[in-house]
């Protein structure tokens, strides 16, 4: 039988770097120039070894002698049995030798959204930051109308998104072959837009329903989104690696939520983000009702257990003042 | 003042480097007039006395007359030093608690040195304080010449009469200084003399005494914002302790316990009097605000009037002015109302609400790392006292050093305004948990707006 093989040369993240058709068996791997597959590898021997068939009727890799052997599963071998999956390292070079009858994985269904690319998501992120700071600006504006701060904060924030997008892209390009900056922008675009929603739904929520919870730990959907984002910049540069980057993005959120918790913990000697919820909104937004007085001075007074369990606790404050000279 | 004036307006004018050479020049001045002052040194003896009765009552007081000193007694460096004096022939020695702080509640870290006008040093043992009128009594181990007495029927005092301080400013060296009895304050929630006469810091503790030498009171504040305004505790007081110290068998080792009793004595003190009558409900915007006007506490009021601002503030703030010292990191005993009511026809019912929110958000109720008192523990809600719906927060606080004494923070929001809005905060520090509920139920209740036609 005369069937062609392949010998693929592949780099450390298992993509082939080189392929090489060879017709007949044995294959000869080396150093040397006489060999069928020549190796630049100065870890390789001359004559390092050779792809024959096997007893049973499959491939099988012989060391032809050389310094280093056959590398595989973390051991040295003399011989080694091989199929289309195998990678064995010779020297410092990885290799998979495949025959022209291998069955390949059937192809994936391309999702990929062609016309949303360049321009059209680029204007699309960049006009969404843009409009969001404005709005935000203009909410939080209380002095005389100034055109120029609205201006410098628009032009800010598309500053930084700029610095934050080139870098996705500058790895796009480095890891994934092409920048995608327009879809990175609209990453971010969709990102902030996500948070503002949150920032403003959260807050209302909480205000209309005195439901304080979302404003005591919003800052963690906020660390999701974040993630989420990390996620979707990560997707663009590796699509075939979904899953790990699903979990990795799951295990940025929760570290991120945890260090928050951590933070407010030791620097506020609570969990949640803020003491008090000081959002406020029009009187047309609450929707629950008013509690009485004593309601409030009911709860007050069963602050006094946790004052005073707090206070039995030492405090390892630095020492300070004194020096007063009265 | 006309020169006072033109000198702002040329320093202002000229640059950095000729106010640098203009400072260069001050400092030869200085230097010159120095000199000067060595060279006369030798004529000083012929300078007129100031006033034959203070020289007369120095010499006569000085034997009696003490530096007081707080040292760390790990390598006994100097931490706060004040005056004091001895009492009749005893070895009993009157000064003011606040010099003494340290030795009542730190006295694993503290000891207590005098110094007599001989410079002869020696051990002080703390044995009574009086925190609310800032007064201590501590034993040392030599006798008075019996200069100071205390008097059983307190002198009366007729306003502008000369009085005579005498103490250790600023650790400088014994001094004595004239000024006038200008009658008796009331602000403090116990009585104090004006004494309008120079007393420094280091003075504190010394005796006030009339020309006869019979003893007014005991140096303890001034003013900084004025001019000669001193204050001095009137010798009742010390002739109150006096007997309390002479009649306690040890004295305690550690002051907790004692000044925390007294700081509980004074809060019942303050809140009765601040709740003795229904808060006086003042008007700001549409709303009625709780506020209280008395010897005690007063109030300011102040307007925004930014230019070009689209909104205006209108702000009343109350303020007790006088809180009791209890150490160089906590004063307490003081409540604080203040009312903040905020209005806009510019801003749209959205930005306002920021506008509000941002206001809201700036109010702290302190850290948790605080040595003296414990994080705040809060409640907050959203209440409506009958008159007026509002947002609540109440935050609560423990002192670390001494059980059952409070700070308690309440701060309102009202709600039902699209473009005014009304932030009321409450700040009583240093009162019993019932008293902190009590003062903060009678402030929420009198938060209110006019009956709508």
């Amino acid at each position: 039988m005369s069937a062609t093989y392949f010998v693929e040369t592949l780099n450390r993240n298992k993509e082939v770097r080189r392929r090489q058709a060879v017709d007949q068996l044995p294959i000869r791997i080396g150093r040397g120039y006489d060999n069928d597959v020549i190796l630049d590898d100065p870890h390789a021997a001359a004559h390092h070894a050779a792809v024959e068939e096997g007893a049973d009727g499959g491939l099988l890799v012989r060391d032809l002698g050389s310094r280093n052997e056959i590398f595989h599963g973390g051991t040295r071998r003399k011989k080694l049995a091989i199929d289309g999956q195998t990678i064995f390292r010779l020297g410092q070079t990885s290799l998979r030798v495949r025959c022209a009858d291998f069955a390949v994985d059937d192809e994936v269904a391309d999702g990929a959204f062609y016309a949303w690319e360049g321009w059209a998501p680029a204007m699309t992120g960049a006009a969404l930051i843009v409009c969001l700071t404005v709005l935000n600006t203009w909410v939080g504006d209380t002095k005389k109308f100034e055109l120029i701060r609205y201006l410098i904060a628009a032009v800010t924030a598309l500053g930084l998104g700029m610095v934050w997008c080139g870098f996705w892209s500058f790895a796009n390009r480095l890891f994934g072959g092409s920048a995608r900056l327009g879809r990175h922008l609209f990453i971010l675009g969709c990102g902030f837009t996500a948070m503002q929603c949150w920032g403003l739904v959260s807050g209302a929520v909480a205000y209309a329903l005195s439901w304080e919870l979302f404003t005591r730990y919003g800052s963690h959907v906020v660390i999701a989104i974040l993630s989420a984002m990390v996620f979707y910049h990560l997707l663009h540069i590796k699509p075939d690696r979904a899953r790990l980057l699903t979990v990795s993005a799951v295990a940025m959120a929760l570290l991120g939520s945890g260090m928050m918790l951590m933070t407010n913990y030791n620097s506020n000697g609570r969990l949640r983000d803020q003491l008090f919820m000081h959002e406020h909104y029009p009187p047309a937004m609450r929707l629950s009702a008013d509690k009485p007085l004593g309601h409030l001075l009911r709860d007050a007074a069963t602050l006094k257990a946790n004052v005073d369990e707090e206070r039995t606790k030492s405090v390892d404050g630095d020492e300070s003042g004194g020096n007063d000279s009265e | 003042m006309a020169e006072k004036t033109t000198l702002v307006r040329v320093l202002r004018s000229i640059s950095a480097r000729l106010a640098m050479l203009l400072s260069l020049a001050a400092a030869l001045l200085l230097l010159s007039s120095l000199a000067l002052a060595a060279a006369t040194g030798s004529e000083q003896n012929r300078l007129p006395a100031p006033s034959s009765t203070a020289q007369k009552l120095y010499h006569s007081a000085q034997n009696d007359l003490l530096q007081l000193r707080i040292l760390l007694k790990n390598g006994r460096a100097q931490s706060s030093v004040g005056s004091g004096f001895l009492i009749g022939l005893s070895g009993l020695v009157v000064t003011n608690y606040h010099v003494v702080s340290q030795l009542a509640l730190k006295p694993e870290i503290y000891v207590g040195e005098y110094v007599d006008t001989h410079n002869k040093r020696g051990q002080v043992e703390l044995l009574a304080v009086d925190v609310q009128h800032d007064l201590a009594v501590v034993r040392i181990d030599r006798t008075g010449t019996g200069f100071f007495k205390v008097p059983e029927q307190p002198p009366v005092l007729r306003q502008g009469q000369y009085l005579y301080s005498l103490g250790n400013p600023l650790d400088l060296g014994f001094a004595i200084s004239e000024g006038a009895y200008n009658g008796v304050i009331h602000r403090g929630f116990y009585d104090q003399l004006m004494f309008t006469g120079p007393i420094n810091a280091g003075m504190s503790g010394g005796p006030c005494v009339l020309v006869d030498g019979r003893l007014a009171g005991v140096n303890v504040s001034k003013r900084l914002d004025g001019e000669l305004v001193s204050f001095l505790v009137p010798i009742r007081f010390v002739q109150e302790l006096l007997k309390k110290a002479t009649a306690a068998k040890k004295p305690p080792k550690d002051f907790h316990e004692i000044v925390g009793q007294q700081l509980l004595a004074h809060q019942a003190v303050m809140v009765d009097r601040v709740l003795a009558e229904p808060l006086t409900v003042k008007t700001l915007g549409k709303y009625k605000v709780p506020v209280r006007e008395s010897d005690q506490m007063r109030c300011w009021g102040v307007s925004s009037d930014k230019l070009d601002s689209p909104y205006t503030v209108e702000q009343i703030k109350c303020a007790m002015e006088s809180s009791l010292f209890v150490s160089g990191e906590l004063r307490t005993g003081q409540i604080s109302i203040n009312h903040e009511f905020t209005k806009s026809d510019k801003l749209g019912a959205w930005r306002f609400s920021e506008l509000a929110a941002k206001a809201f958000k700036r109010e702290g109720f302190g850290a948790h790392k605080d040595r003296s008192l414990t994080g705040p523990a809060c409640t907050e809600s959203f209440v409506a006292n009958g008159n007026l719906a509002m947002r609540a927060v109440l935050c609560v606080r423990a002192y670390r050093k001494f059980q059952g004494l409070y700070d308690f923070a309440v701060l309102t929001a009202s709600t039902e305004e699209k473009v005014m809005n009304l932030q009321s905060r409450l700040d009583v520090r240093g009162v019993s948990y019932e008293n902190g509920l009590r003062v903060s139920r009678s402030f929420l209740e009198a938060i209110g707006q006019e009956k709508k036609p």
